[in-house]
């Protein structure tokens, strides 16, 4: 019964997270799956990092396009993750 | 290790998923769970079809499942332990036995979706224990098409929060697991105690 209570708990502490916390952008992920999870067009993510989206779904991963540019991956993210930031606090205004 | 099969996923779509599921149910500890999750996140984005997903995720599923069955039946309980060292998990052979014959199909049932981690051995051990091969087919391919369609409906719903969902998933399942552990422990007291008040 511990075991039920202990998981229980934290499966409900992290339900209750699950519309506040941020998803981690991930290396396998691409970008548009990145852009959906983060709600920004996918278009400020290609912009951001300089490449054009492969028609009709672009399935290159995070760590492909970090590949194809010959850059670290955790570089990559980083600016991701700064592109994404900019567009939730668009320029002299409030943080969305 | 689960970022490339995640990429694979992601890049390759359905036969990707297909194969991967398959190696899964043979014994191979991978993430089917978020597999299933992201795959239902991909449909809600456009960039999978939800038939294509269930059919290839079970289909993966039901033909792994057949092959652990068919290794149980015809290579006998030699082979089995042998797999069991291979893959790093020894289990008790007589005690996965005697599981399929208490629980019977709902146990296959189950073990394919709720309690996954038991089902490689389940199968296993359904073809040592000489468990009638059309029911085991039958309760399969229920439960794998039913754990297919509930975790990518749920990444489909949560398409935006895959990896707390995967977390919160992974809390619930030990959480039932512990709750079913506590009622079979409790009613195997229960039964005890009343047989030795009779005595």
């Amino acid at each position: 019964m511990a075991g039920t209570i202990i998981f229980g708990s934290r499966a409900g502490r992290r339900v209750r997270q699950i519309h506040t916390a941020n998803e981690p952008i991930r290396e396998w992920m691409s970008l548009p799956f990145v852009a959906h999870t983060h709600h920004v067009p996918a278009a400020v993510l290609y912009q951001a990092i300089g490449v054009r989206p492969e028609e009709p779904h672009d399935r290159r991963s995070v760590r492909h396009l970090a590949h194809e540019l010959k850059r670290p991956v955790s570089q990559l993210i980083a600016q991701l993750q700064r592109a994404i930031d900019a567009a939730a606090q668009p320029p002299g205004g409030q943080p969305r | 290790m689960n970022d490339q099969l995640l990429a694979a996923v992601s890049q390759y779509g359905t036969p990707a998923l297909f194969g991967i599921v398959a190696i899964a149910a043979i014994g191979v500890p991978l993430p089917i769970t978020l597999l299933l999750i992201v795959a239902g996140s991909m449909i809600s984005q456009g960039a999978m079809n939800l038939w294509w997903a269930i059919g290839a995720a079970g289909a993966g599923s039901i033909l792994g499942d057949q092959a652990g069955y068919a290794i149980g039946r015809w290579g006998g309980p030699a082979v089995v332990t042998r797999l069991s060292g291979v893959f790093g998990k020894r289990i008790s052979l007589q005690a996965m036995e005697a599981k399929v014959k208490a629980w019977g199909g709902s146990g296959i049932f189950i073990t394919r979706w709720l309690l996954s981690p038991l089902g490689p051995w389940i199968n296993l051990a359904s073809g040592t224990a000489g468990y009638p091969w059309h029911r085991f087919l039958f309760w399969d391919i229920l439960g794998e098409i039913t754990g297919a369609a509930i975790f990518i409906s749920l990444g489909w719903f949560f398409s935006d929060r895959v990896m707390s969902l995967y977390g919160v998933l992974g809390d619930l399942t030990w959480a039932i697991a512990a709750l079913l552990a506590a009622v079979v422990f409790g009613y195997l007291l229960l039964t005890y105690l009343r047989r030795a008040r009779v005595q």
